[in-house]
């Protein structure tokens, strides 16, 4: 075990919350406890731990974290203020370090969701949460769940019961004034829960932003449930400062001919590392999984997916396209997993990496466990740079040099961004996205 | 309008272009043939700005400015147009962007402002009924899927749009069938005037005939052996090259 100034932190952190989620002994108390001593246990990944290899904490090892505050110090945050991705016309909910800010909702514009705080589910339904939550898992990937389940608060859970056109949006905003006081590091526990009912469908959109002149670090979960028939799409996108570190783990599980579009984009932050696992449960589920990772300055991001064929005619597809320019770093591991059991499954792996500068890198490293015959299993990885036969036809044609760069690196990103069919959504990322590559104002015009 | 003197190129230790001496006037039409791997697409590209090729002696002068020391783009904005031997495909950057950002790239160069988005859209259809292609070939990525001969087709549809002073067509030709050849020739002759000049690099005596060249050239082993007019393409069709040589050798 590595004691550290922020293993420490969170130990007194749970210290002071040890009340737990609903403030009463009980399984859900216990849980959390449990949760709780085995990441101590554990302790902070290291080099050793396989999925860890390639990101270092020793940053995040070294900072002391404060509680960061269940409100923001203005009264009230305005969607529009805080994230690109707000319209008037999309239902919003704001979570503040985590804490649903329920009271800022318009109720009259949601129809067929209903909209409850996690805290109300432990008392209500805490059968159901408790079935979320477990089984505990020491595994490396699953063990930032564990300090999420010990130290969250409260947070969202949505429940889909009809199809909805609009997009729902939720902003995670990470807020600083740490209960503690000036300037010193905070770190927060968002958790998400989705359930999607039997024949629903829905476009769920997570945006993390950063508010906050002090360091955070975010440890985000969050759940998609998809029971039989239903339909999501569902976005988590990462715009937060450079400040920020987070590690978000999404959870998704899939029933009877249930269908799951994942969009996970990697925007903003120092160091991002995501987890998705997805458990495609009954015969018919399908997933698919978009990333688009953008990497600069000095950004660190690492994503581990995991994908697993646990029944029959399962269907998986998995895009990822990363672009790294000046120092930045870009990890993907993606596995598929087909288990006994799961015949007549397919999946598709498709990694690809841009590198855009000489000291940026890109590792993929798509997997495959078979675990049964009669599959269709394809992937593939490649990482380079930008083709100097492509570039040079366009410079040919009288093209300055960045706006060549710009529209290949555009290009390259086109296998995700014409798979986004919520078309707001769609161009605002391509408005931020723009603005993250070199000549953004020429580039502009090619939209 | 183009002055090649003495131009040697090479990529890595391997030579290729020897000692090349031509000179273009506007208004002209040449024709370079030469066997396969003697130099032309070579020569075609050192002249468009192919970095990888490093020129080791002499010098091109085009309209009055050195070229070699302009940069590639600016070739192409001072009116150098390379119709590409094989056009690369760049899936995911569209066909009409490409040529609208190449079109306003060249007019911010003369001091023009850009292209009326109407006009543009006018300009380009009707250059494309006369190259015969259909308007689904606008919103594909460059080249992306098209068969050898719409290539080339696209290829000549960048430079009636573009208006350049100086093409160099490196093997339009190949790819084409009989239709094609023609429409293609059409499209070229139609860019023939006094103020322009035209480079032709190609295997068959079929192009000159509808394309009929002043001079011809023959390229081979990074030099021009022989200059004539348009019978030596004759002559080469029936000889083959191995008399140029020989009698170059001699
Ligand atoms: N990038 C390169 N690396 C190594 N050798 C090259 C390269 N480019 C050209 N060459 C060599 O230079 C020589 C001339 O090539 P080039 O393409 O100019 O010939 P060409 O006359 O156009 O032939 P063809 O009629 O077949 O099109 C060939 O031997 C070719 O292999
Ligand atoms: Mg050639």
């Amino acid at each position: 075990m590595m004691v550290n100034s922020a293993m420490r932190s969170f130990e007194e952190q749970w210290q002071r919350r040890s009340i737990g989620l609903i403030g009463t002994a009980g399984p859900i108390q216990s849980l959390q406890e449990q949760a709780m001593r085995r990441f101590v246990n554990l302790g902070l990944p290291s080099a050793r731990d396989e999925s860890w290899r390639n990101t270092s904490l020793r940053q995040l090892a070294a900072s002391h974290f404060g509680d960061a505050l269940d409100v923001p110090c203005a009264p009230r945050l305005e969607p529009i203020e805080i994230s690109w991705l707000a319209a008037s016309d999309i239902p919003t909910i704001i979570m503040v370090n985590g804490y649903p800010q329920l009271a800022w909702l318009d109720r009259s514009v949601l129809n067929g969701v209903s909209i409850s705080t996690i805290k109300d589910i432990a008392k209500t339904r805490p059968g159901y949460l408790i079935n979320l939550l477990e089984p505990l898992s020491d595994l490396e990937q699953r063990r930032w769940l564990l300090l999420n389940s010990a130290l969250f608060v409260d947070g969202l859970h949505l429940k889909i019961t009809a199809k909805i056109n609009t997009p729902v949006l939720i902003i995670h905003v990470s807020s600083g004034n740490a209960r503690d006081g000036v300037n010193a590091p905070i770190s927060n526990y968002p958790r998400v829960i989705i359930e999607s009912a039997k024949n629903s469908s829905a476009t769920v959109i997570e945006h993390h932003v950063g508010a906050s002149q002090q360091s955070v670090f975010s440890n985000s979960v969050s759940h998609l449930d998809v029971e039989d028939n239903a339909k999501i799409q569902h976005y988590r996108i990462f715009s937060t400062d450079a400040n920020t570190s987070h590690i978000d783990s999404l959870d998704i599980r899939l029933g009877r001919d249930s269908h799951c579009q994942q969009f996970t984009m990697i925007l903003g932050g120092g160091l991002v590392r995501t987890n998705l696992e997805a458990e495609l449960n009954q015969p018919g589920a399908a997933l698919e999984n978009y990333s688009l990772l953008v990497g600069r300055a000095s950004r660190h991001i690492d994503c581990v997916n995991i994908v697993r064929h646990n029944a029959r005619n399962t269907t998986s597809k998995q895009t990822a396209r990363a672009v790294a320019s000046d120092e930045s770093r870009v990890i993907i591991n993606s596995k598929v997993v087909v288990e006994v059991g799961a015949q007549h499954s397919e999946s598709q792996q498709s990694c690809r990496g841009l590198l855009l500068s000489p000291k940026a890198e890109i590792d993929t490293r798509p997997q495959l466990e078979i675990h049964t015959d009669e599959v269709k299993c394809a992937h593939g990885a490649t990482t380079g740079r930008l083709d100097p036969d492509m570039l040079f036809y366009m410079l040919s044609r009288g093209l300055d040099r960045n706006t060549a760069q710009s529209l290949l690196v555009y290009a390259f990103l086109g296998d995700v961004l014409t798979n986004m069919s919520v078309v707001g959504v769609r161009s605002a990322i391509e408005n931020v996205l723009i603005g993250q590559l070199p000549n953004s104002q020429l580039l502009r015009e090619f939209q | 309008m183009l002055k090649i003197s003495k131009l040697s190129a090479r990529i890595g230790d391997k030579s290729i272009l020897n000692g090349i001496d031509l000179a273009v006037n506007a208004g002209e039409v040449h024709a370079i043939m030469g066997p396969n791997g003697s130099g032309k697409s070579t020569l075609a590209q050192v002249l468009a700005g192919r970095q990888e090729y490093e020129v080791t002696a002499g010098s091109v002068s085009f309209a009055g400015q050195d070229l070699l020391a302009l940069s590639t783009e600016d070739r192409a904005r001072a009116g150098l147009f390379l119709g590409f031997q094989y056009p690369v495909e760049i899936p995911g950057v569209n066909n009409v962007y490409l040529l609208k950002a190449a079109l306003n790239a060249k007019r911010k160069a003369v001091g023009e402002s850009e292209v009326d988005a109407y006009e543009f859209l006018t300009l380009i259809k009707q250059k494309m009924k006369l190259m015969q292609m259909s308007e689904s070939f606008l919103t594909r990525g460059v080249n992306e899927g098209f068969s050898g001969g719409e290539k080339k087709r696209n290829e000549i549809l960048q430079m009636l749009v573009l208006e350049p002073k100086l093409s160099i067509l490196d093997e339009t030709d190949s790819g084409l069938d009989i239709d094609a050849l023609k429409i293609v020739s059409l499209g070229v002759n139609s860019l023939r005037s006094q103020n322009r000049a035209i480079i032709l690099v190609t295997h068959y005596q079929r192009l000159l005939d509808y394309i009929v060249p002043d001079y011809v050239h023959v390229l081979s082993g990074g030099r021009i052996l022989k200059s004539g007019d348009k019978s030596l393409a004759l002559e080469l069709e029936r000889r083959g090259y191995d008399w140029v040589r020989e009698s170059a050798a001699a």
